[in-house]
């Protein structure tokens, strides 16, 4: 069976809310931090339920509705979200009135906005879906299983509408701890160098994705979701490239057959190496594209690379501001996105016009 | 009396985040729930805390609740009452 993505939908730190060609207007920053650039939430939700909601949801359900909107579906049949930080703010919230006010007095919309299926399960409320909904935690890999999940779902027959998507956000408390480990540059980088950037750390971001996925073509939809693929600590970067032999086979692609590859470069020395690797042993001469100088890094990164490499199969064209290697090909048929999360979690996501 | 209320809608205002309400925009006796300012369970619990963050004040009976919480003048009137008790 075929699995079609039908709509997408994506709030980035790029104007991804908009209609319009890919990253046009490209918004290029120099920070170390990327926020998103918020629609009109006003539009998809209700004011008075607006204002408990924290930016996590608000993306997410802006996303979920853009994703419908494109497919022409008003209510999916399922709903499945992948997060690894969950509602991070609300979290923070909740966990600092329980300090501030010594455990006492604890007023409860911080705590059940704070949960990491609030998302999923918000936007189940506001469209009065009671179908099946479920959320993924699980760092790295929390968008790719929630594809996953997608997938078999849609395989099994028990729905022709599912609705994935993965969506983390970055919060003042959240960056702090997570430069102390070492994750981000020291230093505000231009966006547009991040990737040719000569040392440690990267730039940190946040965002949503959301996709309708069915096994009937819709009036929008321009690619297949043929496969993904997880490899998980591997050994060595021979186990990698082994994994996408392996991984191009079971989908009958060959090397030659690929016409892009989407890596998930972000400008870190240390974790960029793979991609050379890869490339070098496997794709030498194919035109390379990256996506994560444009939205940061974040767990759940890969599915605004796979929005991204869904909308360079619409337009059949990569844009400038995307292109790392390569010139863009004439026909773009197959695409593989290639990311890996703190080289942990690795990812293979291909997808094939049609 | 008038004083209090002004507090008590900037106070509610900012534990519920009511965008976009001013306190002008809250009538003294207009309902709180339902119609009027349309607030729900949810809030009826962050005004529970308000009163007690506040004016330390605590609802003994809750079945009192619909009755203290109908408007910014009940309210009001509750919370006078109480610290008369307390003073």
């Amino acid at each position: 069976m075929n699995i079609y993505i039908n709509g997408t939908g994506c709030i980035s730190p790029q104007e991804t809310a908009q209609i319009g060609p890919l990253f046009s207007p490209l918004k290029e920053y120099e920070q170390v931090r990327l926020q998103t650039v918020d629609p009109d939430y006003k539009q998809w939700i209700d004011l008075k339920q607006i204002r408990r909601m924290s930016r996590a949801v608000k993306m997410g359900v802006g996303a979920a509705n853009l994703s419908m909107e494109e497919a022409g579906i008003k209510m999916p049949d399922a709903i499945i979200t992948g997060t690894a930080y969950g509602c991070l703010d609300d979290t923070g919230v909740f966990l600092n009135k329980m300090v501030s006010q010594e455990e006492q007095m604890l007023t409860p919309t911080a705590f059940i906005q704070s949960t990491h299926n609030t998302v999923g399960g918000q936007i189940a409320l506001l469209l009065g879906c009671n179908t099946y909904n479920n959320t993924f935690v699980h760092r790295g890999f929390s968008f790719e299983n929630s594809l996953l999940d997608a997938t078999m779902i849609l395989r099994e027959g028990e729905a022709k509408y599912v609705l994935a998507g993965g969506l983390d956000e970055i919060t003042h408390y959240s960056h702090q701890i997570l430069s102390r480990f070492g994750l981000y540059k020291k230093a505000p980088v231009k966006t547009m160098e991040l990737l040719k950037s000569p040392d440690r750390g990267t730039i940190a971001g946040e965002g949503a994705a959301f996709f309708v996925l069915s096994p009937e073509k819709g009036t929008h939809t321009v690619a297949e979701l043929a496969g993904i693929s997880t490899i998980y600590k591997p050994l060595w970067e021979g186990e990698v490239i082994g994994a996408i032999v392996k991984f191009l086979e079971e989908h009958e692609v060959t090397l030659e057959e690929i016409d892009l590859i989407v890596t998930g470069r972000n400008g870190d020395i240390a974790q960029d190496d793979i991609y050379e690797e890869v490339a070098a042993a496997l794709f030498p001469d194919h035109p390379e594209a990256c996506f994560k100088h444009l939205c940061g890094e974040y767990p759940t990164a890969i599915a605004f690379g796979t929005w991204m490499a869904n909308k360079i199969i619409a337009e059949q064209d990569v844009p400038e501001a995307a292109m790392f290697y390569g010139t863009p090909p004439a026909k773009i048929k197959n695409l593989l996105v290639y990311n890996h999360r703190q080289g942990t979690h690795h990812s293979l996501i291909l997808l094939k016009a049609c | 009396m008038e004083q209090l209320m002004a507090d008590l809608k900037a106070q509610i205002i900012e534990q519920l985040n009511l965008q976009e309400v001013k306190p002008e925009d809250i009538g003294n006796d207009e309902p709180l729930f339902k119609t009027g300012l349309g607030l729900d369970s949810i809030d009826a619990l962050e005004l529970i805390v308000l009163l007690q963050q506040h004016y330390n004040i605590r609802i003994a009976n809750p079945e009192q609740g619909p009755e203290i919480f109908h408007s910014i003048r009940t309210m009001a009137e509750f919370i006078t009452a109480q610290q008369k008790q307390q003073a």
